[in-house]
C-alpha cells in the first residue's frame, strides 16, 4: 500500500462544509449527500469538500480537533508518553494536509496547525523507528503497537516486513551454511 | 404636578410622597435635608388634628431597623394622611404596611447603583403616567433615610429598550454584522483605514459578494433576494438617508436614495417582496416599492423597536408604553401589503419572558411571524388558534454554559429547523473567526413530556402548528407543496392513533373518544376496528356513533350550500337507485374487516402502517362534490371491479354506513357476552343499546339495520357458519340499511318520477347502459327539461310522496338483480310497522345465533 492509497481512503472521512448553492439531496453508492441549502453547514465526503472548495462551491468548516489549542496538548501529550498516544482522527494526517492545501483561507491559524501536525508526526514516527530499533536488536518474536494510524504504519510496515524478512534469511542461511559445510563433507 | 397634588391631597396617600415628587425633580438628590422639612410642612399642615398615634406607632416599627436615625417628626407626617386613607379605605393601607418595607430595603441596595439618579428621574416624570397605580398606594414614594435620599420604591419603570436590526451585533464594535439571514449577510468595518460595508450571500446564484464603501455612516442593513437596504442617521448637515442597492433590477441604474424631511430619523428599516419600509423617529412608517417610489405612510402608535418583512407581510414592534420592573411593554403590528391591504395584528401586546426584552423579530421561511426574546424563547404566531403567540423552543435549554447563548439567525417550518449560531460567554457571535451555523429542533412547552403520552402530544401539536403556514398560503393563494400536506396530516393522524392504541391499553376510554374527535373519517374507522378488537365495545360502539356523527356533519354544510334543492333530490333519487353498484365496494370492505378481524395482529402499529393507504380519502369526490354523487357511482363500480374496494370515491358515506354495519357487528358481540356473562353489568349495555343512538343520527335507519339483521336467513346451527354466509349476510344487510336509509330522508322526488316514466325511451336509445349511467342520462335528460315541466314534476312527486314510499321500495328492489335477500326484504317492510313489538321475543335466539356468529368472527 502507497501512501496515495492511504489518501484515498482518507477521503471517504467526512468534514463540514457550508455550501453556496442550493441542490436537492443526491444520491451516489456510498450514500445520499445533501440536501445543500446555502449558508447551511452539510457534511460532506472529503474529496467532494475538496472538488466543491475548489470550484469555489463552498465554504469549510474545520474539523473540530483543527485547532491550534488542541493540537498543541495533543504534541505534548504525544512528547510526553513513551507510548502513542490516541490521535483525535485516524486520518489526521491526511485531513491536515488535504485541508490546508485547498482549504486554508477558511481554517484559522492555517500555518500554525501545520506545524503542530508535523511536529506531532514527526514526534510519532521517531517513536515508531524507535521502536522497531528495539525490536530488531533485542530479536523479539512479536511488538504490540497501538493508536498507530493507517498513514503511519504505511510508512515503515512495508520496509520493516521485508527487513525483518532478510533478516531471517541472513539468519536462517547462517545456520544452513553451516550445515551445508557439513553435508560438504 | 398641580393636578396631581389636589388629587392626592384628597385621596391622602399620595401626599407622603407626592409633594416631594414635585421637588426632587427640581432639587439634586444630595440636598435631601431641606427636601424633608417641606414635607413635614406641608403634611402638617394638612394632617392638622387627624393624627393617630396608634397608626404612627406601626409606621415607627416599620421603619426603625433601618432607619435609626430618622427622627419620628419625619415619619409622623408622613404616615398621618395615611391615617385618614385607612379610614376609608382599609385595604390600601394593609397592602402598604405589607409591602413598604421590603421595598425600602430593595432601594437601599439599589443605591449602590450609578445608575439610580437617572432611574430616579424617570420615575418621577413617569408618575403623572402611573395614576392608575397611585389610586391603590402601590407606588408610594418613600425617602430613603439612611442616604439621607428620597427615592422611589413602587415597581422601577425599564428603560425602554433601543430600535434594532433583527439579525445584528451592536454597532459600536469595529466589526459587526448589520444582517445576518437566510438570503446572506451584510458585515461593516468600522476601523482606521477602512469604513465599508461587505455584502454576502448565502448563496452566490442571487448575486456575488459586492463590497461598499460606507462613505455615509450607514448603521442599518437589510437584505433580500431582491435588493440591499441601508440607512444612516441623520447628521448636522446631512439627513437621515435611506439607500437602496436593487441588484436585480433589469435596467442599469440600480440605486436610489431617498432623504427624510428635517429632525426625522429613520430607527428600522426592513425588505419585503417588491417594497422596503423604514420607521423613524417621528413615529412614521414609510412604505416604498423596490424600485424607489413612495407608497404609504403611517402612523406608529408608539416609538418603534424592529420591524421585519416577508412577501407582502410587515410586522412593527414598537412600545406601547413603559414597562416596569424590567418588562418591557411593546405591541405588535401585522400588515399585509399586498392586494387586499389589511391589518391582522392591531398592535396587540407582544408577550415577552419576565424581564427580558426583544433581541430578533422575523418570519420564518413559509411566512408565519416569529421573535426571539433575551431569554432566548422563540414565539411564533399560532393562526390556527386565533393569531396567538406559542413558545416553540427555548433556545437557552440547548446553551452547555450559563452565559452562552443562541443568536437566532431564521426559522424554517418544513423542515423545521430553527437556525441560530452559538456564542459561547457572549450573545452575539463575532465576526472573526466566521461563526459556524447550527440548528436547533424546536419543542413546545407541552407537560410531562418524558413520558410517552406528552411526547406523542408535544409532536402532535408541533406538526399541527408548523403546518398552520400550508392553510395560510392556500388561503392567500399562494402556491404550496400539496404533497407537504397530504404528509402532515399523515403523521398527524399516525400519532393519534398511537396516542390512541396508549389511551386503549391504559383503559382511560373516555380519552380515547376525545382522541377519535381530532381524527379523520378514516382514522376514526381504524380506531373503531382497534378498539372492537382489543375487546373494548363500549368505546366501539361510542366511536361508531361519533363517526355518523361526523359524517352527517360533513355532509350538513355542504348541503346548505346547494343552491337547486331540486336537483338534489334527483340526485339523491340516483343514489338510492344505484344501491346495488355501491353498495359492492362496502361489501368488500366488510369483508376485508372481517379478514382483518381474522389476523391475529392486533398491534397500533400496524393499523399505523394502514394510514397511508386510508388518507387518500380524505380528498374524496363525495365531500367535494356532494351534489354529484352519482357522477362518481360509475366511478365506485369501477374501481370495485379493479378489485380495489378500499379505493372508494364514497368512503365518507360509505363509513357512514359502514359504521352502522359495524355496530351491528358490535351488538352482535355485545348480545353474545350478554348471553355468555349476565352480569349487571353487560345488561347495562344491553340496555344502552338503542337509547344511546344520538339525535343526529336518523333513529329509524339503525333499527331497520336491526330488523334486518334479526330477518336475516340463517341456518338453525350457527356453529357451521361459513365464510360465504358472512359475506352473504354482509350483502343482505347493506343494501337493506341503505335503501332503508335513502327511503326513510327522501321521499320520491319529480326527477325519480320523471326517471322511471323515461327510463325506457334512454334504455331504447342507449340499449347496453348500465343503471348508473341510465341515471346519469337520466339527470342530463331532466335537465334539459324547462324549469315548469320540472316543477310539474316536483308537485307530483311531492303529492305523492307518502304513498309512494312503500311502493317505490318495492320497485326498486327488484332492480338490484344481486340482491338474493329480497324476498325477505319485502317481508321486512311490511313488517316494519311492527318491529318495536316483535323485536324483544326475536331477540333471545337470534342472539344466539349472531352471538355465535360473533364469537366466530374474534
Amino acid at each position: 500500500m502507497d501512501p496515495a492509497e492511504a489518501e484515498f481512503l482518507a477521503e471517504k472521512e467526512l468534514v463540514t462544509v457550508i455550501p453556496n448553492f442550493s441542490l436537492d439531496r443526491i444520491y451516489l453508492i456510498g450514500g445520499d449527500l445533501g440536501p445543500f441549502n446555502p449558508g447551511l453547514p452539510v457534511e460532506v465526503p472529503l474529496w467532494l469538500a475538496v472538488n466543491l472548495k475548489q470550484r469555489q462551491k463552498c465554504r469549510l468548516i474545520p474539523p473540530e480537533w483543527m485547532d491550534a489549542e488542541k493540537l498543541e496538548e495533543i504534541r505534548d501529550q504525544e512528547r510526553k508518553e513513551d507510548t502513542f498516544t490516541p490521535m483525535p482522527n485516524p486520518y489526521y494526517m491526511e485531513l491536515t494536509k488535504l485541508l490546508l492545501n485547498y482549504a486554508s483561507d477558511s481554517i484559522p491559524k492555517a500555518d500554525e496547525i501545520r506545524t503542530l501536525v508535523k511536529d506531532t508526526w514527526d514526534t510519532r514516527i521517531a517513536k515508531l523507528r524507535l521502536s522497531a530499533d528495539s525490536f530488531v536488536r533485542q530479536q523479539e518474536a512479536h511488538a504490540k503497537l497501538d493508536n498507530l494510524t493507517l498513514m503511519e504504519i504505511n510508512t515503515t510496515g512495508t520496509f520493516l516486513t521485508q527487513a525483518l524478512d532478510h533478516m531471517y534469511k541472513l539468519r536462517t542461511n547462517l545456520q544452513p551454511g553451516e550445515s551445508a559445510q557439513s553435508q560438504d563433507f | 404636578m398641580e393636578r396631581m397634588k389636589h388629587e392626592k391631597s384628597y385621596t391622602i396617600c399620595g401626599l407622603a410622597w407626592h409633594p416631594k415628587g414635585g421637588q426632587i425633580a427640581y432639587t439634586d438628590t444630595e440636598g435631601n435635608l431641606g427636601l424633608l422639612e417641606n414635607v413635614c410642612n406641608r403634611d402638617g399642615k394638612k394632617s392638622s388634628g387627624k393624627v393617630s398615634s396608634a397608626v404612627t406607632k406601626d409606621y415607627n416599627d416599620l421603619f426603625d431597623e433601618d432607619d435609626d436615625f430618622l427622627n419620628t417628626d419625619l415619619i409622623e407626617p408622613r404616615s398621618s394622611p395615611k391615617v385618614v386613607s385607612n379610614e376609608e379605605d382599609d385595604d390600601d393601607d394593609d397592602l402598604m404596611l405589607a409591602s413598604g418595607h421590603p421595598r425600602h430595603r430593595g432601594a437601599i441596595i439599589e443605591d449602590d447603583e450609578n445608575s439610580l439618579d437617572t432611574a430616579l428621574m424617570k420615575v418621577n416624570s413617569n408618575l403623572e403616567k402611573d395614576d392608575d397605580n397611585d389610586q391603590d398606594g402601590s407606588i408610594p414614594v418613600l425617602p430613603v433615610s439612611t442616604t439621607q435620599r428620597p427615592f422611589y420604591d413602587g415597581p422601577v419603570p425599564t428603560p425602554q429598550q433601543k430600535p434594532f436590526q433583527s439579525g445584528s451585533t451592536p454597532s459600536h464594535l469595529t466589526h459587526h454584522f448589520m444582517v445576518w439571514n437566510s438570503i446572506g449577510i451584510i458585515r461593516c468595518y468600522n476601523d482606521e483605514q477602512d469604513n465599508a460595508i461587505d455584502v454576502e450571500f448565502h448563496d452566490t446564484s442571487i448575486h456575488h459578494a459586492t463590497h461598499l464603501p460606507n462613505s455615509l455612516n450607514h448603521t442599518m442593513a437589510d437584505l433580500s433576494s431582491e435588493a440591499i437596504l441601508l440607512a444612516c442617521e441623520s447628521t448636522e448637515e446631512l439627513a437621515s438617508k435611506l439607500h437602496c442597492v436593487h441588484f436585480s433590477s433589469w435596467d442599469s441604474n440600480k440605486e436610489w436614495t431617498v432623504d427624510m424631511p428635517k429632525d426625522e430619523d429613520i430607527e428600522a428599516i426592513c425588505l419585503g417582496q417588491g417594497w422596503a419600509a423604514c420607521a423613524t423617529s417621528a413615529m412614521l412608517t414609510r412604505v416604498f416599492t423596490i424600485g424607489g417610489l413612495q407608497k404609504e405612510i403611517f402612523s406608529l402608535p408608539g416609538p418603534v423597536v424592529s420591524m421585519a418583512g416577508h412577501g407582502e407581510q410587515l410586522v412593527v414592534i414598537y412600545h406601547r408604553g413603559t414597562g416596569f420592573d424590567g418588562d418591557q411593554c411593546l405591541g405588535v403590528q401585522l400588515i399585509e401589503l399586498g392586494k387586499k391591504k389589511r391589518q391582522v395584528l392591531h398592535g396587540d401586546l407582544l408577550p415577552l419572558t419576565r424581564k427580558s426584552y426583544l433581541m430578533w423579530v422575523g418570519f420564518s421561511a413559509e411566512g408565519t411571524p416569529c421573535y426571539v426574546d433575551s431569554e432566548g424563547i422563540v414565539k411564533m404566531l399560532n393562526r390556527g388558534l386565533g393569531n396567538t403567540w406559542l413558545p416553540v423552543c427555548d433556545t437557552r435549554e440547548y446553551c452547555k454554559g450559563k452565559s452562552d447563548h443562541y443568536w437566532v439567525i431564521g426559522i424554517h417550518e418544513n423542515p423545521q429547523q430553527l437556525r441560530c449560531i452559538p456564542c459561547k460567554g457572549a450573545r452575539f457571535p463575532p465576526t472573526l473567526p466566521r461563526p459556524a451555523v447550527a440548528i436547533l429542533s424546536f419543542k413546545l412547552p407541552y407537560c410531562q413530556i418524558t413520558t410517552e403520552k406528552g411526547q406523542m402530544e408535544e409532536q402532535f401539536w408541533r406538526s399541527v402548528v408548523f403546518h398552520n403556514h400550508l392553510d395560510y398560503l392556500s388561503k392567500n393563494g399562494y402556491e404550496y407543496d400539496e404533497n407537504a400536506k397530504n404528509e402532515a396530516a399523515k403523521e398527524q393522524q399516525e400519532l393519534l392513533m398511537k396516542l390512541f392504541a396508549l389511551s386503549c391499553k391504559l383503559e382511560r376510554e373516555f380519552r380515547c373518544v376525545e382522541l377519535a374527535d381530532f381524527m379523520t373519517q378514516n382514522a376514526v374507522n381504524l380506531a373503531i376496528k382497534y378498539a372492537s378488537r382489543s375487546r373494548k365495545l363500549i368505546l366501539a360502539q361510542r366511536l361508531s356513533e361519533m363517526a355518523v356523527e361526523k359524517a352527517t356533519e360533513m355532509a350538513a354544510p355542504e348541503e346548505d350550500d346547494d343552491e337547486e334543492d331540486d336537483f338534489r333530490n334527483h340526485l339523491n333519487a340516483g343514489y338510492s337507485n344505484s344501491t346495488t353498484e355501491w353498495s359492492q365496494p362496502r361489501v368488500r370492505n366488510l369483508l376485508h374487516e372481517q379478514d382483518l378481524e381474522d389476523s391475529k395482529e392486533t398491534n397500533a402499529v400496524e393499523e399505523v402502517e394502514e394510514m397511508p393507504e386510508m388518507q387518500k380519502f380524505r380528498q374524496n369526490p363525495f365531500c367535494k362534490t356532494v351534489g354529484l354523487p352519482e357522477m362518481s357511482t360509475p366511478k365506485s363500480a369501477v374501481i370495485t371491479s379493479s378489485s380495489q374496494g378500499r379505493v372508494n370515491p364514497f368512503k365518507v358515506s360509505a363509513n357512514q354506513k359502514d359504521s352502522t354495519a359495524h355496530s351491528a357487528n358490535i351488538l352482535d358481540n355485545m348480545s353474545k357476552f350478554s348471553k355468555n356473562t349476565p352480569t349487571p353489568n353487560s345488561r347495562a349495555v344491553n340496555k344502552q343499546k338503542s337509547p344511546v343512538i344520538k339525535p343526529l343520527i336518523p333513529k329509524p335507519k339503525s333499527k331497520q339495520a336491526l330488523a334486518a339483521t334479526f330477518f336475516q336467513p340463517r341456518p338453525p346451527h350457527a356453529g357451521d357458519k361459513t365464510v360465504e354466509e358472512k359475506e352473504e349476510k354482509a350483502e343482505n344487510i347493506l343494501p337493506e340499511i341503505q335503501a332503508a336509509a335513502t327511503e326513510n330522508k327522501r321521499p320520491k322526488t319529480g326527477f325519480q318520477m320523471w326517471l322511471e316514466e323515461n327510463r325506457e325511451s334512454i334504455l331504447a336509445d342507449n340499449p347496453d347502459l348500465e343503471e348508473a349511467d341510465i341515471i346519469k342520462e337520466g339527470m342530463s335528460r331532466f335537465r334539459v327539461l324547462s324549469s315548469d315541466e320540472r316543477m310539474v314534476w316536483t308537485e307530483k312527486a311531492k303529492g305523492g310522496a307518502a304513498s309512494n314510499s312503500a311502493e317505490a321500495k318495492k320497485r326498486k328492489r327488484p332492480a338490484d338483480a344481486k340482491n338474493e335477500g329480497k324476498e325477505k326484504l319485502k317481508e321486512k317492510s311490511e313488517e316494519d310497522s311492527s318491529l318495536p313489538k316483535k323485536r324483544k321475543p326475536l331477540d333471545p335466539s337470534t342472539n344466539v345465533r349472531l352471538s355465535a356468529f360473533a364469537f366466530k368472527q374474534s
